[in-house]
């Protein structure tokens, strides 16, 4: 390798550095770049094949990027709207569940001291209220911060989303100069690789999520469950969380048919519904949307999500299993190389 | 058909030609008139005389180029090796390339090939077959600036522009299918030579 090309590789590794580092050091920054560029990677199949062969390039990307913000206002505009009626109904059904609690507590105490004759000393209830109580009031004192970070978003994502349109052919141009010949080929195919598999795993999660919200939904409408459209909403985000979704996005539901006297509200009928959703969705929906573009073994990605947790929460657990995908292709890549020149 | 011939068959039709004027066409056909003044060594003089683009109209060769990556490679700087995994290929647009085969580093140079010189190009079963292996080792033989077109810019090509990425693959084939004439043939003549060599013996 000439002096030049030294040069260029350690650039290249300082921009990666940096890179890497940028949502460490710019968190306030880097979220919604990068929520833009996931969004930027889930709608660019859509917004190619609108100006394929047209010359009308902008005028669609600007039509997509309005749509794109228009769509994720509407349900911040509706929650929004909806937010003093919605903590009223919650306040009023968390001392409905409070009294609930006490009562089958009492009961379960009263039964432990006929059968065993120990009193138990603890109060669940008014535990689980002062819990409530304190991240209750946290959450409303911080309600103002959370809501300009969300307005500052509403006002990036859409910008930062145009700026990937009309911009990002010729950045991707000028990034992939500063990579040295000897690597470039490989360099730059990964990294198509990596964008497009990124793109259509985020898509194909998208799609498995909004599927298993509407039957979550529909199925809870149709036995008269609470709070069909919130379960079924929650159902479909965790069910993004590969193998743990299925079971967190159920135990709303179930703790509501737990602690309800409701007779409309049935365990029975809640279990089986989560278990219709889960069954489509494993034996339908992920095999042919989800298995063929990321091709992990099942332990590989229980270990992927643990750890993407521990490094970013949430949003490393639904992130990681693609980087995780692109780490294998990348050794299986090296591998095939070292096999042919060894 | 050039950018001209396509407007005013436009209009003789009555079709209806773009209201707005475009500043990088318009840049783009200035810098190409053969009275302009400006660089003679452009890209547009340069793809004017590559066989492989010969079907393609100013503006698709223009739009051609945005898809193409430049490098610069130094003297004996090797450009692949025999046995790399091939993602794509390059016209050379300054300097030239030798091709070795059974290369192994610049003291062990291999079995010389050819030399390729400008406006020739080399590598393009590397953007054809899925799992491509490069056959032989090119290496710079001067200061030399390569215009490199891979596997995703043709993908991307053939989503964006249809019709100049099918345009593309199908002169891109017949360059393979004549290679392939060629080697049919050599291969006969080599067989015949074989043939003759075992009636002797």
């Amino acid at each position: 390798m000439n002096r030049n090309q030294k040069i260029k590789l350690y650039l290249f590794i300082v921009i990666l550095i940096m890179g890497i580092l940028f949502p460490v050091f710019f968190p306030r920054l880097s979220i919604p770049f990068g929520f833009a560029y996931i969004v930027y990677l889930m709608s660019k199949p859509m917004a190619v094949r609108l100006t394929s062969g047209s010359k009308k390039q902008r005028l669609t990307y600007t039509m997509v990027t309005l749509t794109g913000t228009l769509l994720l206002l509407f349900p911040l505009i509706v929650t929004f709207y909806n937010v003093d009626t919605n903590f009223e109904s919650f306040l009023l059904d968390l001392n409905r569940t409070q009294i609930i609690l006490d009562e089958k507590f009492h009961a379960i105490q009263s039964n432990i001291l006929t059968k065993f004759g120990i009193r138990l000393n603890i109060d669940p209830a008014k535990m689980l209220m002062s819990k409530l109580e304190t991240h209750g009031l946290s959450l409303i004192n911080k309600f103002p911060e959370y809501l300009s970070v969300l307005f500052e978003w509403m006002l990036l994502v859409p910008l930062f989303l145009y700026f990937f349109f009309i911009e990002s052919h010729k950045l991707k141009i000028r990034f992939l100069e500063i990579i040295p010949n000897p690597i470039f080929e490989k360099t730059y195919v990964l990294f198509s690789q990596f964008n497009t598999k990124f793109g259509e795993y985020i898509i194909a999660k998208f799609i498995e999520a909004t599927l298993l919200g509407l039957i979550v939904t529909l199925g809870l409408l149709l036995i008269g469950f609470p709070y069909p459209f919130i379960l079924g909403l929650f159902a479909g985000i965790t069910n993004i969380l590969p193998y743990i979704g299925p079971f967190l996005g159920a135990i709303p539901g179930l703790l509501i048919a737990l602690l309800s006297n409701d007779p409309n509200v049935s365990l029975v009928g809640i279990l089986v519904i989560f278990t219709i959703a889960n069954l489509v969705d494993m034996i339908l929906v992920f095999p042919l949307l989800v298995s063929k573009i990321v091709n992990l073994h099942p332990l590989l990605v229980v270990v992927s999500i643990m750890i993407g947790s521990q490094i970013a929460g949430v949003l490393g657990m639904v992130v990681i299993i693609p980087f995780i995908a692109f780490f294998k292709l990348l050794f299986k890549e090296i591998y095939k190389d070292l096999s042919v020149h060894l | 058909m050039t950018y001209e011939k396509e407007m005013s068959e436009k209009i003789s039709r009555g079709e209806s030609t773009e209201d707005k004027l475009e500043i990088p066409l318009l840049k783009y056909l200035w810098n190409s008139s053969p009275l302009s003044f400006g660089k003679k060594d452009g890209l547009h003089s340069f793809f004017k005389n590559i066989t492989v683009l010969k079907s393609f109209t100013d503006n698709e060769v223009r739009i051609f180029t945005k898809f193409l990556h430049r490098r610069e490679f130094q003297n004996q700087e090797v450009i692949f090796n025999e046995g790399d995994s091939g993602y794509g290929f390059y016209f050379i647009f300054s300097g030239s390339v030798n091709i070795f085969i059974n290369h192994e580093s610049q003291s062990a140079p291999g079995e010389f090939v050819l030399k390729l010189e400008k406006s020739q190009y080399f590598g393009e079963m590397g953007l054809l077959e899925e799992f491509n292996r490069r056959t032989a080792t090119a290496v710079a033989s001067e200061n030399t600036v390569l215009l490199g077109l891979f596997k995703p810019d043709l993908e991307m090509m053939l989503e964006q522009y249809p019709v100049m990425g099918a345009k593309f693959l199908r002169e891109t084939a017949l360059i393979m299918a004549e290679r392939m004439g060629q080697l049919t043939k050599e291969i006969k003549v080599l067989r015949k030579k074989i043939s003759r060599l075992e009636s002797k013996l």
